[in-house]
């Protein structure tokens, strides 16, 4: 077992100076092309693989851990500000992010986000550091039939949150089963919904079909209401003074932060499940359990803690299953295999035998980004809160072009060009016609993973559901979303009732 | 918005017949499975929209009927080009890119639309215009390395 | 001022179009080049292509720059890449599933003849594997006595070709098997790792685990044994008569001129013996390094098409006949 020694020189080594600058280097860059919307951490890749050949091993792990916690705060800068997420994960920021900052408080919401954020990816790591070996082989334990169970949960969680017209919302969820089909059948092999099209065999690509429902359509959606009073400023002037972060309301935000790291550890420990699944799961949470659920979507701090903690928190967890069995849980933590090949390091089980220090010095590097972060995203927001103040014809110009620009620059081309626009149009009746694009993108995401592990699980068990009784952990998610489903459908019921009594009297 | 409720109600109905009795079936994919069917989730997905609009615009068409609104309004003139012509300001400029670099044409796509929204100011129309593209460059010739795009 | 602007704009790219157009054979290549991968960043075969490019630049004196095209298994790059008329500028490094199985699985816009191979430069250890303490132990002869013992016994596949090769093992041998698709290593390994499945395919994965033996490989599905596995026997060995080795090569449209394929596959031959390739490709991510001239890797190619066609007609046609 590794000493104490050991740790205290991984972590003087982190905090001298030299990589501290390096550190620094990454979550600067992550931060920057995180900010400008539409680009993302492939983006960051791109631009720092080639810088990394010239680096040490550490200090390139140590500028890759920087840089993927830095663009996961600047994307959540960009989501909050102009309603532009990089990384998908970040849509469910944008869901109170944005309408909070168009109310001219772009300040606080940028604040909650970062706090959120920070917090949650140190308790993460924290866990991490003290749990990755043994607990990761926990996460095996979680095979097809228990993922297949969680992800119905948080589908049903999700969609029976969406609020507002609970019809519209399970159409707008239907559309995105739909969607979410489209692709190379993984089983039968079967073209699916492509029409043809080589760029659709896996699957509508996510960043564009994101970067179209949410960011492209909105400016279409404001250049309507600019044209209509254009006097009025659409993005309000973000000056006032309640436009800040108290500690009293800070304080109000943290039991969600904490539920929230809690769901996205959890999420990110199992292999597979991603970023995005625990932001949005625990924004459900996050609405159920508040005591105002219906302020949620128009700019509650809680829904951007709940988002940027859990976002956050799964990134860290996703290293338990990859130090401790091999396997790459998120992209950020494929991107770390990807550095360590460069520099001769297998990672996995192995790792804390023949590489000690490595794995600790990644730890107390973590550390040292979160806190770097803290202080980059600081002093960031102070210039990118100024961005609500530019007038609003500027502001929409420019983000159309940065939406194209961020479509060519990650290689889509003139199909993704297209499928932006197409989905900015059904973006945009989503919209104006108020139906639910949340259960929509859920939908979309969880569909592809849902569909592999139900069929897996089909296929393992030979179709015979008593496969449930030795699963326990899996039973017991299908068990609690049946009370869920019993829930909503007696809950809805007694809704409906109640407006069909009013009904008259109107 | 209860009217729009029933017209987006019916025109979501027609796009899930749509689906279930042609898109499906014939682009669906095929093939023998064991786990499942290719087309089984995007079926449900597209009964699961029927089902809810086709309640929506009932609802809709009941609470319309009981306070003897009218079904249809004229939607005005001006108003629906003042609702399309972004969408064809972009879509030009999507045919545009796929001919010339995005980095080349993205002065125009964004000089244009402020003169559009009224924005005469050279000394803000130009750097407005030129430095997002020159960023754009900078990025992908010299940072990333992927050629003008 | 505006106008003289935008006019500096349009001209200058109609003139890039136009130069293009006009390059001579002889001194090629005189701008830069664009060497595409058809998979994500950060991935093991884009690291060894920007290794590659590095390589490349000095070689052929102008900068080559390494750009994402992903999608369908490497099929995207391709279909863009036939369309292609940049004489050589542009070219894909890919693996060769991509174009021998792919257009014999899924519809394409491309087939084998529709690109020049110019070179192979690595070459693929895709494997068939299990995880530890299985009932079969770790060998092959074992998992298939077990496998015809108990009808159910359960394979992960990740790629069509992979399944199609298991189909007909399947065939010869009589087995029953339970084949569950999953996407990628990452989606392989827990299932292998916790035991929920039996036995799958892995594309690289395995060679993570050679030192722990948490994964130790059934069948090497390369033309000769696995360098990390060399006790595992190859496809033909066990008695399949399949050839499924993967290639790592460069491609360029069909119609790129004699002079510039040469001119390419003087510099890959180089990158070959260089260090630096070398060393990401055989000790970074595992792969031997190999040289394979153009006439070579289409003589593999063509063999392999033919034997995939001739395994496809044995199981029961093509797929797309089946609809």
């Amino acid at each position: 077992m590794i000493g104490f020694d050991a740790i205290f020189t991984s972590f003087s080594a982190a905090f001298h100076y030299q990589s501290i600058t390096v550190i620094l280097g990454g979550v600067l860059l992550g931060y920057i092309v995180g900010v400008i919307p539409g680009l993302n951490r492939s983006v960051a890749i791109a631009i720092a693989i080639p810088l990394t050949f010239y680096m040490s091993a550490y200090a390139a792990i140590a500028f890759l851990i920087g840089l993927s916690k830095g663009t996961a705060a600047g994307s959540a800068v960009s989501a909050i500000l102009l309603n532009t997420p990089g990384e998908p994960s970040s849509a469910a920021t944008c869901l109170d992010g944005y309408p909070m900052a168009s109310a001219g408080k772009p300040r606080k919401a940028l604040k909650v986000g970062l706090l959120a954020s920070v917090i949650g990816d140190l308790l993460a790591t924290l866990l991490l550091i003290v749990v990755a070996i043994p607990f990761a082989a926990v996460a095996l334990k979680f095979g097809p039939y228990e993922l297949a169970a969680i992800l119905i949960f948080a589908l049903v969680f999700i969609a029976g949150m969406a609020g507002g017209s609970f019809l519209k919302g399970l159409a707008a969820g239907g559309m995105g089963v739909i969607l979410g089909t489209v692709g190379l059948d993984p089983e039968t092999g079967a073209m699916r919904l492509t029409f043809g099209y080589a760029e659709l065999m896996e699957g509508v690509p996510i960043l564009p079909l994101v970067i179209g429902t949410l960011a492209l359509s909105e400016m279409f959606v404001q250049l309507d209401e600019y044209r209509r009073n254009k006097d009025a400023a659409v993005i309000k002037l973000g000056n006032s003074a309640d436009d800040d972060l108290s500690y009293g309301e800070f304080k109000g935000t943290l039991p969600t932060i904490l539920k929230s790291t809690g769901i996205g550890a959890f999420v990110g420990a199992l292999p597979g499940l991603g970023p995005s699944v625990g932001a949005f799961m625990a924004y459900g949470v996050a609405k159920r359990s508040a005591k105002d659920p219906d302020s949620f979507g128009k700019g509650n701090p809680n829904g951007i803690a709940a988002a940027e903690a859990a976002d956050n928190a799964v990134i860290p967890a996703s290293y338990i299953p990859l130090f401790g069995l091999g396997i790459p849980g998120s992209v950020s933590a494929a991107l770390l295999v990807g550095a360590f090949m460069i520099h001769g390091i297998q990672v996995g089980p192995l790792m804390l035998r023949d590489h000690p220090e490595m794995l600790f010095t990644i730890f107390s590097g973590m550390i040292v980004a979160s806190l770097l972060m803290l202080a980059v995203g600081w002093y960031g927001l102070r210039i990118f809160a100024k961005v609500t103040s530019v007038p609003p014809h500027i502001v929409i110009s420019v983000v159309i072009f940065l939406c194209l620009a961020g479509i060519q620059v990650q290689g889509y081309g003139t199909f993704g060009l297209i499928v932006v626009f197409g989905f900015a149009i059904f973006g945009y009746f989503l919209k104006k016609l108020d139906y639910s694009f949340v259960t929509f993108l859920v939908a979309f995401i969880v569909t592809p993973m849902l569909e592999m592990n139900l069929r897996q699980s089909i296929i393992l068990s030979g179709g015979e559901i008593s496969i449930l009784l030795d699963r326990p952990i899996a039973l017991v998610f299908v068990v609690i979303t049946v009370l869920m489903v019993l829930h909503l459908g007696w809950s809805s019921y007694r809704r409906w009732m109640q407006v069909r009594r009013q009904v008259p009297q109107v | 918005m209860i009217r729009t409720n029933f017209w987006s109600g019916l025109g979501t109905a027609l796009l899930a017949v749509v689906l279930l009795a042609w898109l499906i079936p014939t682009y669906g994919g095929g093939g023998f499975a064991i786990g499942m069917q290719p087309q089984r989730l995007a079926t449900l997905g597209a009964w699961l929209i029927l089902g809810c609009s086709i309640t929506l615009a009932l609802i809709s068409a009941v609470a319309l009927l009981r306070r003897s609104a009218p079904f249809i309004v004229m939607p005005n003139v001006g108003q629906l080009w003042h609702m399309l012509w972004p969408f064809l300001y972009v879509l030009g400029f999507i045919v545009l890119v796929d001919r010339f670099p995005l980095t080349w044409v993205a002065p125009l796509l964004i000089g244009g639309l402020l003169l559009i929204l009224g924005e005469r100011r050279w000394y803000l129309l130009l750097p407005v215009a030129v430095v997002p593209a020159l960023g754009l460059y900078v990025l992908t010739a010299h940072l990333m390395r992927i050629g003008v795009v | 001022m505006k106008m003289q602007l935008l006019g500096t704009a349009l001209l200058s790219a109609a003139m890039a179009v136009g130069v293009a157009g006009q390059v001579q054979a002889d001194d090629f290549p005189s701008k830069p080049l664009t060497l595409v991968v058809g998979w994500g960043a950060g991935g093991s075969t884009d690291i060894q292509a920007r290794v590659l490019a590095n390589v490349l630049e000095e070689q052929l004196g102008q900068p080559v720059n390494v750009v994402n095209q992903p999608g369908a298994g490497g099929g995207v790059a391709l279909s863009r890449l036939a369309v292609s008329d940049d004489e050589g500028y542009t070219f894909v490094f890919g693996t060769s599933m991509t174009i021998t199985f792919g257009p014999l699985s899924t519809e394409t816009n491309y087939q084998l003849d529709d690109f020049r191979y110019v070179a192979g430069v690595t070459l693929g250890q895709s494997a068939i594997v299990t995880g530890e303490d299985r009932p079969f132990g770790d060998t092959w002869d074992g998992l298939i006595e077990y496998a015809k013992e108990n009808p159910g016994t359960s394979y992960a596949t990740q790629t069509a070709l992979d399944r199609m090769i298991i189909e007909y093992i399947a065939q010869q041998e009589g087995l029953d098997l339970r084949i569950v698709p999953t996407s990628g290593g990452a989606g392989m390994a827990p299932l292998i790792l916790s035991g929920d499945v039996d036995f799958a395919y892995s594309g690289g994965t395995h060679s993570g685990y050679a030192d722990s033996g948490e994964m130790p490989v059934l069948l090497g599905l390369a033309e000769d044994r696995l360098a990390a596995y060399p006790d595992a026997p190859t496809l033909q060995e066990a008695g399949y008569d399949i050839n499924a080795a993967e290639i790592r090569m460069a491609m360029v449209p069909k119609d790129t001129p004699d002079a510039h394929v040469e001119r390419l596959a003087e510099a890959l031959e180089v990158a070959t013996q260089d260090e630096r390739f070398i060393e990401i490709t055989e000790e970074r991510i595992l792969m031997p390094v190999t040289w394979m001239p153009e006439d070579e890797v289409t003589q593999t190619l063509d063999d392999q098409v033919a034997g995939y066609k001739a395994l496809l007609e044995e199981l029961g046609g093509l797929p797309q006949d089946e609809e």
